[in-house]
């Protein structure tokens, strides 16, 4: 659930980074503070070179032989600095706009990367990869991850709409501002909530059960339905009612990155599947 | 006529909160729909028992310490019933209920530990020392919760804070029909002790002349009091300024004798709580507001406004 978490903090910060400096050699110490930049990294083959990850970052599985410096919310700077790392990758955001500014205080060089929607995956990823001096293998990886963010799903033979829910009390929804939006246009599902702006906000049970989605889409790490399908409030909406939930794993769906594509196309399968996993 | 217009307030704010919501229900099916059956009257009914109960709590707690900033949340009650959230979930206690109850246990915890605090050294309940207790066990009910948030693994901790600003998104039949038979109790209570809570006011020795049992009544008022509020924080989280601002108003317009006090403190209570959630529901939908934020913008404001006035008069 923290890496729903996790997207929820990808979504609050929507500042523009800077185009990130780089005159010095490739970097060989790298620590990254987002499990979708450790996927990355890993991906373009500078999987040796992580030092430090965070406790989320659990793919590939070669990552959690890397050294954990704590949850990273906020990073904690001295666990991060003792890895002696030449490179910090940050997620951009306040908090970690603060810690990078500590980190480049004490002579250790940072990146901020946006990754709020599936079109961010491309640019962070090229960036990755000319601070790796891998450019040719993340300049292809970023065309696959551009692909998939460009491109436009054949409409399924009836489109099924959805809602994610994030928290139940108070109910918590995904709008449009928020990858998983786009994850579930590009599965050919129609997000109910798609009408609010915002990644993530506090609706009333009563908007949902109105707007009467198809299916009550989940992260979640567990095969079990979620305990709030069991409250009697909630039983007023119809897909809970008739336990239409799409269970999704969060350490695939809970960030966007490499594995986005087959992200969409799990989800796709679970549509057409009735949701069945 | 003060009446009239109190319940004719309620009566709209209860009418307003069934008819108004975010998702459109025609006029004419509001009789059949289930929106309106399972989700606005179950929300309508538990926010005004909330509200008032919250109010009465107030107003008793305001008379209890004699100080007219007490909340029914100063005295260490969310502090708690945060605490028992968190340590539901941390262990990994499930069930439909399992939060509100874990919650009213910890509420109860921090005031069994008030209420000791309060007869440490004879103090015999001293307002100043339930003050300063409750204060205390709240704030130190709130750092082990942040400890346990910070230091355990269990990702669903974070959200145990959403949970205790929740407000009424649970509302339930269940949850009404839970309400509505434990609040009587504590209610009844808090009215019979009308009259000696009237002495109270004029000091603790002139009370205990006139006849009143001054420490039974300091304790059955705060136990009361604080067992409502418990309630409150279980099926509602924390919604602040309903009891501290309603009291007051009560007062202004039915002066200081309890025996009209409370039952008005209970209508308005109810009435604006009703009236903030049906704001908080429609204002920006489909999104929604927490309705503590609703209570708070419109509470502080009649706040600043009676501050004013008394520092004038």
């Amino acid at each position: 659930m923290l890496r729903r978490l996790l997207v929820g903090l990808c979504v609050l910060a929507a500042c523009h980074t800077p185009a990130p400096r780089h005159d010095g050699p490739p970097a060989r110490r790298i620590v990254s503070l987002l499990p979708s930049f450790t996927e990355i990294l890993f991906d373009i083959g500078a999987g040796d070179r992580v030092v430090g990850r965070t406790t989320w970052c659990d793919y590939p599985p070669a990552a959690l032989a890397v050294p954990s410096v704590g949850d990273g919310i906020p990073p904690n700077i001295e666990a991060v600095a003792a890895r002696k790392p030449d490179l910090v990758v940050l997620y951009n955001s306040g908090p970690n706009v603060t810690a990078a500014r500590q980190l480049e205080r004490i002579g250790i060089q940072t990146v901020l990367l946006d990754l709020n929607r599936l079109e961010d995956l491309g640019p962070a990823t090229r960036t990755l990869g000319r601070l790796t001096g891998l450019e040719q293998r993340a300049d292809s990886l970023a065309i696959a991850l551009d692909s998939v963010a460009s491109q436009h799903p054949a409409p399924p033979p009836s489109i099924q709409s959805l809602a994610f829910i994030v928290w139940d009390n108070p109910p918590i929804i995904i709008g449009r501002g928020s990858y998983l939006d786009e994850l579930a246009a590009l599965a050919g599902a129609r997000n109910v909530f798609h009408d609010v702006a915002a990644p993530s906000s506090q609706v009333s049970l009563e908007t949902i059960a109105a707007r009467n989605p198809h299916w009550i889409a989940v992260l979640a790490d567990s095969a079990e339905t979620p305990a709030f399908a069991k409250r009697p409030e909630w039983r007023v909406v119809r897909a809970v009612r008739e336990g239409h939930f799409l269970l999704l794993r969060g350490s695939l769906f809970g960030r966007p990155g490499p594995r986005s594509g087959q992200a969409v196309h799990e989800l796709r399968t679970l549509l057409e599947g009735g949701g069945e996993r | 006529m003060k009446w009239a217009l109190l319940c004719s307030a309620a009566a709209l704010a209860l009418i307003a909160s069934v008819v108004l919501g975010p998702a459109a229900v025609p006029f004419g099916e509001l009789l059949h729909s289930d929106i309106v059956w399972n989700l606005r009257v179950p929300r309508a009914l538990l926010a005004f028992l909330v509200g008032g109960s919250l109010g009465v709590a107030g107003a008793g707690l305001q008379a209890l310490v004699r100080n007219p900033l007490a909340d029914p949340f100063l005295l260490g009650l969310s502090g708690g019933a945060g605490l028992g959230a968190v340590l539901a979930i941390a262990l990994h206690i499930s069930g439909p209920w399992a939060l509100p109850i874990a919650a009213f246990v910890g509420a109860l915890a921090a005031l069994a530990l008030v209420y000791r605090l309060g007869l440490i050294g004879g103090a015999a309940l001293d307002p100043r020392i339930l003050l300063l207790g409750g204060v205390a066990v709240g704030a130190f009910a709130a750092a082990i919760t942040t400890a346990i948030v910070s230091l355990a693994d269990a990702a669903e901790l974070r959200n145990a804070f959403l949970w205790l600003w929740g407000g009424l998104s649970s509302a339930s039949w269940d949850a009404v029909l839970v309400v509505a038979l434990y609040a009587p109790i504590p209610l009844a209570i808090l009215l019979a002790a009308s009259r000696p809570l009237d002495l109270l006011a004029l000091g603790e020795e002139p009370a205990a002349y006139l006849g009143a049992d001054v420490a039974a009544v300091k304790r059955r008022v705060y136990l009361a009091a604080s067992l409502l509020t418990a309630a409150a924080v279980a099926v509602s989280g924390v919604i602040g300024f309903v009891g501290l601002v309603v009291p007051h108003l009560a007062r202004l317009m039915w002066g200081h004798r309890h025996r009209v006090l409370l039952p008005a403190a209970f209508i308005g209570g109810g009435a604006l709580l009703v009236f903030a959630d049906t704001l908080a529901r429609t204002v920006v939908a489909p999104r929604e507001l927490p309705v503590g934020v609703v209570t708070a913008l419109i509470g502080v404001p009649v706040f600043a406004l009676l501050l004013r006035r008394w520092t004038i008069a």
